[in-house]
């Protein structure tokens, strides 16, 4: 137990890194994925066709690639970006896939009779949308977002590989150093507070949207 | 209209981003060394002048690699290579910022520019002198076969038809494949390879594969750490090698007053004290 209590201040120290990508994106990912909805969602063909491409690079090929590909592979064209900036670019345009295609399953579930209510109203599109439309998805696509922002936090273990020393890597240091395995079950715990809080802040908020029920 | 307000929206997410970034590339102090190195005038300067105009430079190294380079609990940097790392530099008059890096994307990392040299239990091979410039080299290695004591196994005759394990991306995992007749025996035909030593040992010790090959000072600190009486380790070897410091083939000059560096903390003592308080004993390259 005292030895668990040693590895905390480097394992806290990893914690913080990887509440920061998660924080960045998480903040960032969730309006790139409206965007991608509303473009897949668009009539003018060439911003479907764009987001549906996007979509699939995205949803297509591991994010470890993906790392990889934006701090390794875009300075060949001249793009440098630093580790952390890397990493949560990464993130943003990786999860911005996956959540554009939960709000468009979102939109796309709710009743024509809520447009057409809306415009008896008087309400203009734009209206419509954030009055209407919004509310509602952001009600519906709950439970999914809240499967991937559980996902998100475990994802985060990826920026290793570019050099970016998180929980996990804290972890395995003082796994190799000390030659034991307890460091890598006490990273495990502190997974499971963090999608513990995460769980139940997901839950207040499905309770607090569930006005109709 | 609609085309427009996507646009804006989309080009408004990618600057946020990028502001976002900037802010957390502050803390991350040593990560831009390329872009400070490129935003200097292009005065005829060579490698080396460059350094000491931006004073430091960036040892990549791998800091789950005890006791090349490992952590303590407070977080502190420590291990044989980064106290040699320091002792040379300040003969040099400059500061050495630690990058952690991945090690299978060491070399990538190197001529990126996001590090100035590969400075953690690297061994000079054939393979990795196309990549890289070597120093010349600082310590003596050997590939060793480490097994259980229960396995009754002690020559690598007898691992004909069983498992073995190793880091990959190492030259453990070089030495054998070089060693043809030998992996063409194994279960497999090919070692099992893993991201680290140390998951390579659990293996060994879970029963899953009969023996690990690996570098004799890593192997040395795990079993030490773990009970000398619980493994055997084959007198024969997989050959003999050594570790040198990896900088960039552009970076002659560097290179040059590297060598001298180490050459100086060879004959002064300075790189027998570091090994002393590491391994027990001075082996240090002379």
């Amino acid at each position: 137990m005292t030895y668990i209590f040693e590895l905390m201040p480097a394992l806290l120290s990893g914690l913080v890194v990887t509440l920061k990508v998660f924080g960045w994106t998480l903040i960032l990912s969730v309006p790139l994925g409206i965007v991608v909805a509303l473009g897949r969602l668009s009539k003018i063909k060439a911003i479907g066709a764009l987001a549906q491409w996007y979509i699939y690079i995205m949803r297509g090929t591991p994010l470890l690639l993906q790392l990889v590909f934006i701090f390794f592979g875009l300075p060949t064209i001249g793009v440098t970006l630093g580790r952390m900036p890397a990493a949560i670019t990464a993130f943003v345009l990786n999860y911005g896939a996956y959540f554009g295609e939960i709000f468009r399953g979102g939109i796309e579930s709710i009743d024509s009779g809520q447009y057409e209510a809306a415009e008896m109203l008087g309400m203009d599109k734009k209206q419509t949308f954030s009055r209407i439309i919004l509310p509602q998805v952001v009600k519906r696509t709950l439970p999914a977002v809240g499967n991937e922002v559980i996902t998100l936090v475990k994802d985060t273990a990826l920026i290793y590989v570019v050099g970016i020393s998180e929980l996990l890597r804290a972890g395995k240091i003082a796994a190799n150093r000390d030659v034991t395995l307890l460091p890598l079950l006490a990273v495990g715990v502190i997974y499971l507070i963090i999608t513990a809080l995460m769980t139940n802040q997901f839950r207040t908020l499905e309770e607090k949207y569930a006005y109709y029920q | 209209m609609k085309k427009l307000m996507t646009l804006i929206m989309i080009l408004a997410l990618i600057i946020a981003t990028l502001a976002g970034c900037t802010k957390s590339t502050e803390v991350e102090a040593a990560s831009d060394s390329k872009a400070d190195a490129d935003s200097m005038e292009t005065v005829e300067q060579n490698d080396f002048e460059k350094f000491i105009e931006r004073g430091y430079v960036v040892v990549g190294l791998d800091d789950t690699f005890a006791p090349m380079g490992f952590r303590t609990t407070d977080g502190e940097l420590v291990g044989f290579d980064v106290e040699m790392a320091k002792a040379a530099f300040e003969k040099m008059g400059m500061e050495a910022r630690f990058q952690p890096i991945e090690w299978s994307m060491k070399e990538t990392e190197l001529n990126s520019g996001n590090i100035d040299m590969i400075w953690n239990g690297y061994t000079i091979t054939d393979q990795r002198l196309e990549k890289v410039n070597f120093t010349k080299p600082y310590l003596k290695n050997r590939q060793v076969i480490v097994t259980l004591p229960e396995t009754g196994i002690t020559t690598l005759a007898e691992l004909e038809g069983k498992s073995v394990a190793c880091q990959n991306e190492s030259s453990s995992y070089d030495a054998i494949m070089k060693a043809e007749a030998f992996v063409s025996t194994l279960d497999g035909g090919t070692p099992i390879t893993f991201e680290t030593n140390n998951e390579a040992f659990m293996d060994l010790e879970a029963g899953r594969v009969e023996a690990v090959v690996a570098d004799e000072i890593l192997a040395m600190y795990y079993i030490g750490q773990k009970g000398v009486e619980n493994f055997v380790v084959f007198e024969e070897d997989l050959g003999k090698e050594e570790y040198g410091v990896g900088v960039r083939k552009s970076d002659t000059v560097f290179l040059e007053k590297l060598n001298g560096a180490l050459g100086e903390m060879k004959s002064d003592g300075t790189a027998a004290e570091i090994s002393i308080k590491y391994f027990g004993k001075d082996i240090v390259e002379k």
